[in-house]
C-alpha cells in the first residue's frame, strides 16, 4: 500500500513539475504580428486583434448581435396618428440580466441587456412626435429606462423602480433634437450602465437633415473582472470589431455618425478620424457646426454628430486617440470605395 | 501459538486495512453520486504564470492551472495592451496543465514590462517583470562561464577557507571548541538563509494550490530525517575506528554545504539570466567571501582527524572541497539554462534541511568533546561569531 501510495505521489509530482508534454504533431498555424512579423505555430491563435468570434452554434453566447446591423440600424417603432396630427411611435423594450454575450473571441460576460442586445435598439422619432416605451423588467433586479432630453419629472425613470417582472410606460414628447443617451437608473448606478444597460436616441429635426450614410456608434467599454477598470473599449461593445470588418463607404458621399460615449470608470473618450476632417454638432442640437476638426473629446454620456466626406478612396483608420483605448478594441477602419454614382437615392428619415 | 498466531495476523492486517477500504468508499462517494450533493461554492478559476523568457521578437509565457476547474486561456496582452499571440499546444488548460504562451513583441532590454493573460470568463491575471533580459541560450561557451563562476563562488573559497587547517589544528582544545560552534552558527545561518530563499522563491513564482510554506517545511524535514538516518550510520560504523569520525562528520558537512551551495548556483544562474551582469559581479565577489566561511567549517572537524597526515589527508580535504564546492557549478547551469520554480525551491529546502542536521551532529559533537558543555564561554561566542561573520559577509551578497 505504502509503495502505491509512493508510487502515486511520484507519478503525481512528475506530472506538476514537468507536464510539459511532448505536443502532438499539427499542422502549422500562420498569423501576422502588430507590426506585421509572420508567426508560425502547433497551436493555437488568441487574437482579438485580428481574429473574429468563434461559432456561435459552438459557445455559450445567449446574445445575437450583428455590430455591423447595429451600425446603421434605426427603430422608428410603431407609427400611428393620434386625432390631434400627432405622430404616436410606439416601441416596447424588455430588460433582462442574465444573458451571456462572447464579446471578445473566447470571452463570455454575463451583459445586461435592453432587447438582448449591447447596446439597446437605437430609438428614433422626429421632434415634437409622441413616444410611448413599453418598458418590461424580466431581469432579476430592478431596472428603469432614464432619457436624456427633456420630459416630465415622473418619466425620468429614477424614482419610479421597475422591479423584476414589472412593467412601466414611458410616455413624452420627442425632444430637443439631437442625440441623447437612454440607460438604467437604478442604483449601483455604474453596475447597472457598464453591464450593458443603454442605447442611443435620436431626435431628428422636422426639417429632415441632408441626406447621408448614416451610422450610431456607442462608445463603450467592458470590466470582465470587475476591478473597476475596463478590459475592453470598443465602439458597438465588439473590440476591434470594425478593423476586422471595415465599414464600406463611397467618396464624395457624405458620412453621418451619431456618437455617443458610454465609457465609464475613465473620465474621458475621444475620437480620431484618419485622413479627413469633420463637422462636429455637439449633442445634435444645432444645425450648424460646432467645429470642424479631426479630434473630439467626450466625457461621461457627452455626445455629439460627426460629418464628413472622403474624396479619396482607401483605407482609412478612425480611433480613440488615448491609444490605451484603441490598443484595447476602440478602432476600427472605413474602407472607402470609389463611388460609381454620384447621387444617391433620396432617403427621408423619419418615415 | 502457530495455531493461534496465523488468524491473529489476518485480523491485524484486516483491522490495518478496513478504515483505508471505509476511506476509499468514501473518496468514491463523494467524487460519484455524493458529488451533486457537496456541489456547494463557487470554484474560481486561477492560472498562474511561472516563467516569462524573453526572446528574438517574443515573449513567451509558461502558465499553468492552478485553479480547482479547466480554464481557457483567450487573450495575452503586455503592459495592458492586447497582442495577438498563439498558445501552445491549445487554450484548453486542465488543472495543473501548463501551456505556453508565445506573445510577439518588440521589448526593449532592461524595461519592465506587465504580462497580462485573460482567460474565458474575462478575468486578467498578471505578472510583472522587473526588467527584460534575453533568454540564455544554452551555448558551450556559456556552459564555461558557468563552470568558471560556479568554480570562482564554490570549489575556490572552500579550498581557501581548508586552508586554515593547520592553523585550526594547532590551537588548544578550547579555541578548537570555539571554532567548531563557530561552524555550527555559520551553518545554522546558511539554513536559515536557504529557507528564506525558499519561501521568497515560493511566494512570487509558485501558485497558492502548492502551499509553498508547507512545502519548504515538509521537504525540510525530509531531507533533515533522511541524512539524520543516513548519517547515524555513517558515524557508527566510523566509530568502530577513531580515526575516521572526524571525516565522517566532516563529509556530512560537506553534503550539506554542497546542496546550499547548489542552491547558490541557482541564484547566481537566474541572475545572469536576468541579464545584471555587474550584479552578477558583486554577487560573485559576496558568495566568494561568504563561502569561505565554509572551508572552516570542513576544516574543524578534520582538524582532529588523528592519522590523517600528507597525501592522505590533502586528498580528503580536495575531495570534501569538491563535494562542498562543485554543487555551485550545477546550480548556476540549472538557474542559468532551465529554471523552474519548483524545482529551486525543492532544491533549497533539501538543503536546508542538511544543514540542520548537520548542526546537530556538529553539537553533539562538541558535547561529547567538550566534557557535555554546551554553555561553556568557546561555545557561546563561537557560535554567535558564526552568526555574525555570516550575515556581515551576506550584506555583500
Amino acid at each position: 500500500m505504502i509503495a502505491s501510495i509512493s508510487v502515486i505521489i511520484a507519478i503525481s509530482a512528475l506530472y506538476v513539475t514537468f507536464p510539459e508534454s511532448i505536443s502532438a504533431q499539427q499542422e502549422d498555424n500562420v498569423f501576422v504580428t502588430h507590426t506585421g512579423g509572420i508567426i508560425k505555430t502547433t497551436g493555437e491563435i488568441i487574437d482579438p486583434v485580428y481574429g473574429t468570434l468563434l461559432d456561435p452554434e459552438y459557445t455559450e453566447s445567449t446574445v445575437e448581435f450583428d455590430a455591423m446591423e447595429y451600425l446603421r440600424e434605426f427603430n422608428y417603432g410603431v407609427v400611428s396618428t393620434l386625432p390631434d396630427g400627432t405622430t404616436l411611435r410606439e416601441f416596447t423594450i424588455i430588460a433582462e440580466d442574465d444573458k451571456i454575450m462572447e464579446v471578445s473571441p473566447g470571452v463570455f460576460f454575463n451583459v445586461w441587456t435592453y432587447n438582448g442586445t449591447v447596446p439597446g435598439p437605437t430609438i428614433r422619432a422626429t421632434e415634437g412626435d409622441l413616444l410611448r416605451i413599453n418598458f418590461i423588467n424580466n431581469g432579476s433586479k430592478s431596472h428603469t429606462m432614464h432619457f436624456h432630453g427633456i420630459h416630465p419629472a415622473e418619466m425620468d425613470g429614477v424614482f419610479e423602480m421597475v422591479g423584476p417582472g414589472g412593467r412601466f410606460t414611458y410616455e413624452f414628447e420627442a425632444g430637443p433634437v439631437g442625440i441623447h443617451p437612454y440607460h438604467c437608473h437604478v442604483m449601483p448606478l455604474e453596475e447597472h450602465i457598464v453591464r450593458g444597460l443603454y442605447g442611443v436616441y435620436i431626435v431628428d429635426p422636422k426639417e429632415s437633415r441632408p441626406v447621408a450614410d448614416e451610422m450610431v456608434m456607442v462608445l463603450n467599454g467592458l470590466d470582465t473582472d470587475f476591478d473597476g477598470e475596463n478590459n475592453f473599449y470598443a465602439a458597438n461593445t465588439i473590440p476591434f470589431y470594425y478593423q476586422n470588418n471595415p465599414i464600406q463607404i463611397n467618396t464624395n458621399e457624405l458620412i453621418r455618425i451619431y456618437v455617443l460615449n458610454m465609457v465609464e470608470f475613465d473620465p474621458i473618450n475621444n475620437l480620431h478620424l484618419h485622413g479627413n476632417l469633420y463637422n462636429y454638432y455637439p449633442t445634435g442640437t444645432s444645425l450648424v457646426p460646432s467645429f470642424y476638426t479631426d479630434m473630439i473629446t467626450l466625457s461621461q454620456t457627452e455626445r455629439g454628430i460627426i460629418e464628413f466626406e472622403y474624396t479619396y478612396p482607401g483605407k482609412y483608420l478612425f480611433h480613440a486617440h488615448k491609444v490605451e483605448f484603441s490598443e484595447k478594441g476602440w478602432v476600427g477602419i472605413f474602407q472607402v470605395n470609389d463611388n460609381k454614382q454620384d447621387q444617391k437615392e433620396s432617403v427621408v428619415y423619419g418615415s | 501459538m502457530e495455531v493461534s498466531g496465523t488468524p491473529s495476523k489476518g485480523k491485524l492486517i484486516a483491522s490495518g486495512i478496513i478504515p483505508f477500504a471505509f476511506l476509499v468508499l468514501l473518496i468514491v462517494y463523494i467524487f460519484g453520486p455524493g458529488s451533486d450533493v457537496l456541489d456547494l461554492g463557487i470554484p474560481l478559476p486561477e492560472i498562474t504564470m511561472e516563467k516569462v523568457d524573453f526572446v528574438d521578437s517574443e515573449i513567451l509565457v509558461t502558465v499553468r492551472n492552478t485553479g480547482p476547474i479547466p480554464v481557457q486561456v483567450v487573450m495575452a496582452d503586455i503592459n495592458d495592451r492586447i497582442q495577438p499571440a498563439a498558445i501552445e499546444p491549445d487554450r484548453f488548460l486542465e488543472r495543473y496543465e501548463t501551456a505556453l504562451v508565445r506573445i510577439p513583441f518588440a521589448w526593449n532590454e532592461a524595461e519592465p514590462y506587465i504580462i497580462g493573460l485573460t482567460i474565458e470568463d474575462g478575468t486578467r491575471f498578471e505578472k510583472e517583470i522587473e526588467a527584460a533580459a534575453p533568454a540564455l541560450e544554452p551555448s558551450l561557451e556559456l556552459v564555461g562561464f558557468f563552470a568558471l563562476i560556479g568554480t570562482y563562488v564554490g570549489i575556490i573559497p572552500v579550498m581557501i577557507g581548508l586552508l586554515w587547517l593547520p592553523f585550526i589544528k594547532r590551537i588548544s582544545k578550547n579555541k578548537y571548541h570555539f571554532f567548531l560552534a563557530l561552524t555550527a552558527g555559520l551553518l545554522l545561518f546558511l539554513g536559515i538563509d536557504s529557507i528564506e530563499e525558499a519561501l521568497e522563491v515560493s511566494e512570487e513564482n509558485l501558485a497558492d494550490s502548492f502551499n509553498g510554506a508547507l512545502l519548504v517545511a515538509t521537504v525540510v524535514l525530509m531531507s533533515f530525517l533522511g541524512l539524520h538516518y543516513t548519517g547515524e550510520k555513517l558515524v557508527k560504523r566510523a566509530e568502530s575506528s577513531r580515526l575516521t569520525k572526524p571525516v565522517a562528520i566532516a563529509l556530512m558537512i560537506s553534503i550539506g554545504i554542497g546542496l546550499h551551495n547548489f542552491g547558490e548556483g541557482l541564484a547566481i544562474g537566474a541572475a545572469v539570466g536576468l541579464g545584471s551582469i555587474a550584479f552578477s559581479t558583486f554577487l560573485i565577489v559576496g558568495f566568494a567571501l561568504h563561502n569561505t566561511t565554509e572551508g572552516i567549517a570542513i576544516a574543524a572537524p578534520m582538524s582532529r582527524g588523528k592519522g590523517l597526515v600528507g597525501k592522505a589527508l590533502i586528498g580528503k580535504l580536495v575531495a570534501l572541497g569538491l563535494i562542498a564546492g562543485s554543487p555551485a557549478i550545477f546550480g548556476a547551469w540549472v538557474g542559468g539554462f532551465v529554471y523552474s520554480p519548483f524545482t529551486s525551491v525543492i532544491f533549497l529546502a533539501i538543503g536546508a534541511g542538511a544543514i540542520f542536521q548537520v548542526i546537530i551532529t556538529l553539537l553533539r559533537w562538541i558535547r561529547e568533546e567538550g566534557d557535555k558543555n554546551l554553555s561553556s564561554a568557546a561555545v557561546v561566542s563561537g557560535f554567535a561569531v558564526g552568526m555574525l561573520v555570516m550575515y556581515l559577509t551576506s550584506i555583500l551578497v
